[in-house]
């Protein structure tokens, strides 16, 4: 998740013709036509549906906090804490990661992961996310290889399958980040909505991994397809990858947070879902 | 100020439109459909105007603000609209500001936004751009004020609160801006256009700026709910708030019964209880409501009676009022006090709430009010008065230079308290400038200051400074007493004593002159010092309670009356004057103490400069040794009442009212046609031996009927174990027959209420007593 300069807006329109009238537009309508998906097998290995009473914190067995202010390398204002009020299950089977101002110009929020709880190599990974809006809000649903505290980041890879800036609400980001094609040069793509946004409604988002290709997915729709072939560096996608789900503020990939900005801003999570 | 209003009723016609919908993927066919006439055109001005399109100037702008533009456009097209706001004071109009409308009317319900391009010549807000202004109605116009603009092209989308609205719109877009600093600027708007933008988002909407409000009502009233607005997500994800008209809303009443509300947001209040409106945008529950506690019938002020000829009004129906710069100066830092004035079927009232001070200022012109004697205001205190409460009026005058400060401005000030002050009753004050202390000029008047004490609302009504005619308009109140009861001096209802000498020479520069006032004879005192009257005969008034006056006196500054023995000895008693009508008094003899009462000879009136007396109905009186009638029966249901002495009611058994205490009181029961009442004959003091003591601590009442034609003095106490007593006057003679109170058992402090077992009455006369009841 390290900034991507230069980035390239490449919006599906999606063939529509069966259902739109002048004044309507149908989404559910659209997409399935037009895609032949191949047919992956996949079997549910680890998954969190976020049951629990409102206000209580994330299971402690599968999630753990990353904590602390500092920029996390991007040059984020936003400190991670694990109050309840950042990072907490809403009882209606959703996590919540809530972006606070208390000042204006002080921001709290949440960043959990798997990390020593949970990775694994290949397989699907998916979330299903309603994203928060604004200016300067970064929310992310992302891999990051297991190995990173002997192998430092890039080499130990990432896989950013969800990342949103608050100020363009109707476009995602899928990324990989590797030893020469890292931040700015990450291998990248954005998928923008024809009709609507984000942050109204859950979407599923998901990628698709195997040794050799990197699908990424949103809402079952394949938008992005990475192999070995695209990265002008080494593969590095061959080991276990832990989960990470965070709302930043502010940084390098989003810009500031504005006087238009509109806080509290909360990610609700449904739930997240690893299959092999 | 109660007036009628003639109520324009509007009646909106309105048509009926048949939408076409699309459900799911597949089409619908549905037929015998009346076609939407309107054209459903997106474009209001591209690079010209829209063939249906027409523009109108608001009035007093520059009517030529608005050019198109061939020069300056957005992305390279043909043309821009071009707005010229001038300079303040500029000749041509002070601001820019028109209509662009079609003239035939749109159907704009497949759209969810106006937008543009702007830019401006140096960066300014412009004051109000939107949509929906038809020059008419206007009934979904949208805005948004200050929106900002700089040099460089922005697009700005208005989103539209709910299109299913505008299916025949005529106000395509509308604006209005003025100079800035004083000086004028140019903007450009370019590619206006409806269109449907999916990526508005999260959109939320509030009534009364989302605040809960609550308010006092009363039958007749209306409130508008105001403070409207919605706020959209725009594609950029930030909000953007807008101003909007009511008709998007839908209101609701929760009980239609209490209060109705229209589709203009207008709330009228037609019954008694707790009503709450709110408002729903689309589907959307709007945040903020506004809950009425009506209390019913509203009670008007009394309506004035004073010739508009003699008034200088401030706030009032009755008459013309004088401009006024404010009715709340809400002024700061310290004044909490906030207004909700109200009307009630055309009858506007002054409503103050949360309130320490408040000022009315008139002082463009200020009032000279030198010929006027009186202010008059009426106050409503509409919760229970609490104790301690109490308000000061003010009246300023900013002196000779006519404008605040400058070190010749005057303030007086006058405090209102219980009695007079009194909760849920209409109190109407005339406050002689007298008796506004420390006010030395009246020339230039300015200010009407309330400064409360324990006082958290009040409403006021008629605020006006007036005098009277030097002769009254009206004769005197007739007198009500029965002549049995009466020893007249001077009136036309009784026979007076005879060969009285209302002139007798005694050096006084007074003429007086008997003048009939609509047919009644009355004493005029002119060019009155003092006067005096030499009785017929001498007279015993010691069997009387009173001495009974009507008088009236539109320009006197003081005035006293004595009564005269031989000695002379005589005793003066203070009569507030001037008078705002004729003041009826009856004065206790008692306080003309040490006058022989059974040798009165002479009447005395003094303390004048030149003015004008009116009296009438000069006799003493006396209510009948015994009570003509009963106790009125007290109505409080038995389950909640511990009764001493009444018919009415079980009394607590085996009470002693005549024990052995020294006393040189004799008890006796009396019936008064049937009703058993207890007469206390030569009272010195009287206690009563409960026959069990008493827990009254659940009680809030003690309640005493009791009658004295006699009596100058009496306390009844209240009594537990110790003895600890504590004792409430009562005030005596009775002057209008029986008098019932209800004594706050709070007034006993710190007699032990779960324990009461005596009663006292201490005093003088002889005492009837009846229904001695606690109650809740």
């Amino acid at each position: 998740m390290k900034p991507t300069k230069n980035k390239w807006l490449n919006k599906f329109f999606v063939a529509s013709s069966v259902c739109m009238t002048a004044s309507m537009i149908l989404s559910g309508c659209d997409k399935k036509a037009v895609q032949t998906l191949p047919n992956r097998s996949w079997q549910l290995v680890w998954s969190d549906d976020f049951t629990g009473n409102a206000g209580t914190s994330p299971d402690s067995t599968k999630w753990t906090y990353d904590l602390g202010a500092g920029g996390w390398g991007n040059s984020e204002l936003e400190t991670y804490t694990r109050d309840p009020q950042n990072v907490s299950l809403d009882g209606a089977g959703n996590l919540v990661i809530r972006a606070v101002s208390p000042s204006g110009t002080s921001f709290t929020s949440g960043r959990i992961k798997t990390k020593g709880k949970f990775s694994q190599a290949y397989g699907r990974f998916e979330a299903r996310i309603k994203t928060p809006y604004g200016p300067g809000i970064w929310p992310a649903f992302w891999l990051l290889g297991a190995n990173v505290d002997s192998q430092a980041w890039p080499q130990c890879g990432e896989i950013d399958i969800m990342e949103q800036r608050g100020q363009e609400p109707s476009i995602n980001h899928g990324s990989v980040h590797g030893p020469g094609y890292s931040g700015g040069n990450a291998v990248t793509k954005a998928y923008g909505l024809t009709t609507g946004r984000f942050d109204t409604d859950f979407h599923i988002y998901a990628v698709e991994w195997g040794p050799d290709f990197m699908d990424f997915f949103v809402d079952n729709y394949l938008y992005e397809r990475v192999t070995p072939s695209d990265v002008s560096g080494t593969w590095v996608y061959d080991h276990p990858f832990f989960i990470i789900l965070n709302v930043a503020v502010g940084g390098n990939f989003v810009g500031f947070p504005t006087t238009g900005t509109s806080f509290p801003q909360s990610m609700y999570v449904d739930y997240v879902k690893v299959y092999k | 100020m109660k007036s009628i209003q003639s109520i324009r009723k509007v009646t909106l016609s309105l048509s009926v439109l048949f939408l076409l919908s699309f459900l799911g993927c597949k089409k619908r066919d549905i037929v015998d459909l009346q076609k939407v006439t309107y054209p459903t055109t997106a474009e209001v001005f591209i690079d010209d105007f829209t063939s249906d399109l027409a523009y109108a100037a608001f009035g007093g702008s520059d009517v030529k603000a608005f050019q198109i533009d061939k020069q300056v456009t957005y992305g390279g097209t043909s043309a821009s609209m071009r707005f010229a706001v001038p300079d303040a004071n500029s000749p041509q109009g002070s601001y820019a500001g028109g209509v662009f409308f079609s003239k035939t009317g749109r159907d704009l319900t497949g759209y969810n936004a106006l937008t543009f391009y702007i830019k401006a010549s140096q960066p300014v807000n412009i004051g109000e751009i939107g949509f929906g202004n038809d020059l008419g109605a206007s009934s979904y116009q949208v805005s948004v004020s200050n929106l900002p603009a700089n040099s460089n092209w922005t697009k700005v989308i208005i989103p539209i609160p709910d299109p299913s609205k505008l299916s025949a719109e005529r106000g395509l877009l509308y604006y209005s801006a003025a100079p800035l600093n004083g000086r004028g600027y140019t903007f450009w708007l370019d590619e206006v256009k409806f269109e449907y933008v999916s990526e508005i988002a999260h959109t939320s909407a509030s009534i009364l700026n989302g605040a809960n409000k609550v308010l006092t009502s009363y039958i007749g009233v209306t409130n508008k709910i105001d403070g409207l607005t919605a706020s959209f997500n725009l594609p950029s994800g930030i909000n953007l708030s807008v101003n909007l008209s009511p008709y998007y809303f839908t209101f609701k009443s929760s009980d239609s019964s209490i209060a109705k509300v229209n589709a203009a947001g207008v709330v009228s209040t037609v019954g008694t209880g707790t009503v709450v409106i709110t408002g729903k945008l689309g589907s959307l529950a709007a945040a903020g409501s506004l809950t009425l506690n009506s209390r019913g019938n509203f009670v008007h002020a009394p309506v004035p009676t004073a010739d508009p000829a003699r008034v200088i009004s401030v706030f009032s129906d009755a008459y013309s009022n004088v401009p006024v710069d404010y009715y709340n100066g809400y002024w700061a830092p310290y004044q909490t006090t906030q207004s909700a004035d109200f009307a009630v079927t055309g009858d506007h009232v002054l409503n103050y709430t949360n309130f320490n001070f408040v000022g009315i200022q008139f002082s463009n012109p200020t009032i000279n009010a030198s010929q006027m004697r009186f202010l008059h205001v009426d106050l409503y205190v509409p919760n229970a008065l609490p104790p301690g409460a109490s308000i000061q009026v003010q009246v300023v005058d900013f002196g000779a230079n006519g404008v605040f400060g400058g070190g010749d401005d005057v303030t007086g000030s006058t405090t209102i308290n219980a009695p007079t002050l009194i909760s849920q009753n209409w109190v109407s004050l005339n406050i002689p400038f007298s008796a506004l202390n420390g006010l030395t000029t009246k020339g230039h008047l300015a200010q009407v200051i309330f400064v409360g004490s324990n006082l958290s609302s009040f409403y006021a009504d008629n605020i006006y400074f007036y005098y009277n005619p030097v002769t009254p308009l009206q004769a005197a109140p007739t007198p009500t007493a029965a002549a049995a009861n009466v020893l007249s001096i001077f009136s036309d209802s009784y026979t007076n004593v005879a060969g009285t000498d209302f002139f007798p020479n005694w050096g006084q520069t007074t003429v007086v002159t008997q003048i009939p006032i609509a047919g009644n004879n009355t004493l005029h005192y002119a060019n009155f010092n003092y006067e005096g009257a030499q009785l017929g005969s001498n007279q015993n008034v010691s069997s009387y309670g009173f001495l009974h006056l009507d008088y009236y006196s539109a320009n006197a500054s003081q005035l006293r009356v004595f009564l005269i023995s031989p000695g002379p000895v005589e005793t003066p008693y203070t009569l507030s004057v001037p008078t705002s009508g004729w003041n009826s008094v009856n004065i206790p003899l008692s306080a003309f103490s040490p006058v022989a009462l059974n040798n009165i000879f002479q009447m005395k009136f003094d303390l004048g400069s030149g003015d004008d007396i009116f009296l009438d109905n000069i006799y003493f009186w006396k209510i009948p040794p015994v009570p003509p009638v009963p106790a009125p029966t007290p109505v409080y249901p038995p389950a909640t009442v511990i009764s001493i002495f009444s018919d009415a009611y079980t009394n607590v058994a085996g009470t002693d009212f005549f024990p052995n205490w020294g006393q040189n009181t004799v008890v006796t029961q009396v019936p008064i046609s049937g009703n058993n009442t207890l007469l206390y004959t030569g009272l010195n003091y009287e206690g009563t031996q409960l026959g069990s003591n008493q827990n009254v601590s659940s009680k809030n009442f003690l309640h005493v009927d009791y009658y004295s034609a006699n009596s100058s003095a009496l306390q009844v106490f209240l009594i537990s174990p110790g003895p600890v007593q504590t004792s409430y006057t009562l005030p005596v003679p009775t002057a209008n027959g029986w008098n019932s109170v209800d004594i706050p058992l709070t007034a006993f402090a710190p007699v032990d209420l779960t324990n009461v077992f005596q009663l006292m009455f201490v005093g003088n006369g002889n005492i009837y007593i009846d229904n001695i009841v606690f109650h809740q």
